[in-house]
């Protein structure tokens, strides 16, 4: 199946006083059209900064993509002029935040705010235009939503204003939604409750998604494909469930590791020793490896590229697949 | 020439909020609102109607009726000319409030403009910003002087001139605003669901940047008028026998000890323009801020 959305090798640089940083290097991911990938790291792994450059929303002037494409439906989004990026964002391709308290205008209605989307994309105003905004918030599960329509943010829960959100990046049915940690901010119960609708939403929709977070149990309960990444690279590409059963690189079983466990009575949580290195930190070799339990000689020699593994998994930690495979082999 | 003003301020409500209906129905419950509104119009309604209330010309001196203390006849008194001052302080209200609106307004206007643009487009932050800051580093009233003696002594020329004193200060304000609301979230929401850069500003910049500025023009207004006195005063501004309140007040202050009631009627006056104006700076800044908005 062709992908929907495809990164290739993508290395976004922001400019500081010293000059450029790479804050991702060699990116490469696919998302396939109805499909929802999680991608998962420690803050600082260039997760957003991934999302950002889908959206063309980095600042042009500190910012320099020096190489790679982000392929969507067969388009460079990288080469796109800036109107048509425009009529992309919203139609085509959404996102939602994970701050909901501060994602939407204090000033605007809830209805003025989804309904500034329906007009861009679809020319809807006026009565025709309510309508679908009141069916829209009756869809991300809003209760009395035809008087909630004329609420201002402030008045709304946090949960509330993340369905808003929702409401408002469904609105014009995009195929491809990015969820930047849309449940951090919130509570466990309600949390619960935001990926369910979301769940449902994409299969009512047919939206392929992309779910980035830092919680594991988030991804593995929604998402079919996994992409981990440390340190500005991705590390290791899975479906879900081999993952889990069968993580290949050091970092993906160090977080798994530490998931904290009810069937264990360890007193103490599984932790990976160390911290991310910045982007500006120069390490040689594999960036994991100051901070890897498996650590070789030849790790630091260069940085490893990925190597497939097995079917759709791949990593990048050479050893450690060739280890595997002479157990297997 | 009052009108002008009110006309002015209805369009700065409008602009506020788009949404004509129910933002007119929430200002006309609004009670500060109401009071502001109904003070500021019974002001300019009494400037439009001078000609039919007052008793006598404004102008018209009778010395033996000098200094004269608030009396049936002459209700505020008379000044050293023997001229009415309740029919000058009438007179008075044409000139400063269209002088306080019009300073106001058009400077509000190039504030919100200038300040926006320095925020959005860093290229050209620095020079409007070394521009505001060489306009600030004199005092408004000596660069008003300057301009005004420049341009001659009219009212239009005291109306630029205090426009440009006045700008730089809100320019300031607004470009700090923006500088915050715009790196909010709900900037980058908005331009994630495709919205164009104008449409940014428009929608969701300036909105968010409006109510210090609305304030911060109530205050204008009341120094526009006693700015206006004192280029009046310093011989720039409005000349005599045309009264305005500014100028009343600067022509009694010489007489302050023996007659105080030439001072003190425009001065209540201005305190009440200004009183009204605050409130509905205040009103217009609940409308356009919905948190602080009482329960309705």
């Amino acid at each position: 199946m062709s992908a929907l959305l495809s990164i290739r090798n993508l290395t976004v640089q922001f400019r500081v006083d010293s000059g450029w940083v790479t804050a991702i290097d060699d990116v490469s991911l696919d998302v396939n059209a109805g499909d929802c990938v999680g991608v998962v790291g420690e803050s600082g792994s260039g997760k957003s900064v991934t999302a950002l450059s889908i959206l063309q929303l980095h600042d042009r002037v500190t910012t320099r993509m020096p190489s790679g494409s982000i392929l969507y439906q067969g388009h460079d989004l990288l080469r796109i002029k800036g109107s048509a990026m425009r009529r992309i964002r919203g139609s085509e391709i959404a996102m939602i935040f994970q701050d909901p308290m501060s994602s939407l205008n204090p000033v605007l209605t809830i209805a003025d705010q989804i309904s500034e989307t329906l007009r861009q994309h679809q020319g809807l105003t006026g009565a025709a235009a309510r309508k679908r905004v009141v069916e829209l918030l009756g869809l991300v599960r809003i209760p009395d939503a035809a008087r909630r329509a004329d609420d201002y943010p402030h008045r709304l829960s946090g949960g509330m204003r993340q369905r808003v959100m929702i409401a408002m990046a469904i609105a014009c049915k995009p195929r491809l939604l990015i969820a930047d940690e849309p449940t951090t901010a919130l509570d466990v119960t309600i949390q619960a409750q935001i990926l369910e609708l979301l769940r449902d939403l994409r299969r009512e929709l047919s939206m392929s998604v992309m779910l980035i977070s830092h919680d594991l149990g988030v991804i593995a309960e929604f998402a079919q494909r996994v992409v981990v990444m440390y340190a500005g690279r991705v590390v290791e590409d899975a479906p879900v469930a081999q993952l889990f059963r069968r993580p290949v690189h050091p970092y993906t079983m160090g977080l798994i590791a530490a998931v904290p466990r009810l069937d264990s009575d360890a007193l103490r949580l599984t932790t990976i020793s160390g911290r991310i290195p910045g982007p500006q930190e120069i390490i040689p070799g594999c960036r994991f490896s100051p901070r890897c339990a498996l650590v070789q000689e030849g790790c630091l020699d260069e940085p490893p590229s990925m190597h497939p593994v097995s079917d759709g998994q791949s990593a990048r930690c050479p050893p450690r697949i060739l280890a595997l495979s002479e157990r297997h082999g | 020439m009052t009108d002008v003003g009110i006309g002015a301020l209805t369009t700065a409500a409008a602009i506020a909020a788009p949404r004509g209906h129910s933002t007119l129905r929430r200002l006309l419950r609004h009670r500060a609102f109401m009071i502001g509104f109904s003070i500021i119009l019974s002001l300019a309604l009494l400037a439009v109607l001078a000609p039919l209330i007052a008793p006598v010309d404004p102008s018209a001196m009778r010395v033996r009726l000098r200094f004269r203390p608030p009396q049936a006849a002459f209700w505020f008194g008379t000044d050293q000319f023997g001229r009415d001052i309740f029919t000058r302080v009438l007179y008075g209200a044409r000139i400063s409030l269209f002088v306080g609106f019009s300073v106001c307004v058009i400077s509000g206007l190039c504030s919100a403009i200038l300040g926006v643009i320095a925020a959005q487009f860093r290229r050209l932050d620095s020079a409007i910003m070394r521009l505001m800051d060489a306009l600030m580093s004199f005092p408004a009233i000596l660069l008003a002087l300057g301009i005004a003696a420049a341009l001659g002594p009219r009212v239009s020329s005291v109306i630029i001139a205090l426009t440009v004193a006045y700008i730089p200060a809100g320019v300031r304000i607004v470009r700090a605003a923006a500088l915050t609301v715009r790196e909010m979230d709900f900037v980058q929401a908005a331009q994630v669901s495709g919205a164009s850069s104008l449409r940014i500003v428009l929608r969701h910049i300036l909105p968010n940047c409006l109510s210090p500025l609305l304030v911060h023009l109530t205050f204008i207004f009341a120094y526009a008028m006693l700015a206006e006195a004192a280029l009046s005063f310093l011989g720039v501004g409005i000349q005599p026998p045309i009264a305005s309140w500014g100028n009343i007040i600067a022509e009694g202050r010489d007489y302050a000890t023996q007659a105080w009631w030439v001072m003190l009627f425009p001065g209540i006056a201005i305190s009440l323009a200004a009183l009204s104006l605050n409130l509905l700076g205040d009103a217009l800044g609940d409308m356009l801020d919905p948190r602080l908005k009482g329960n309705d």
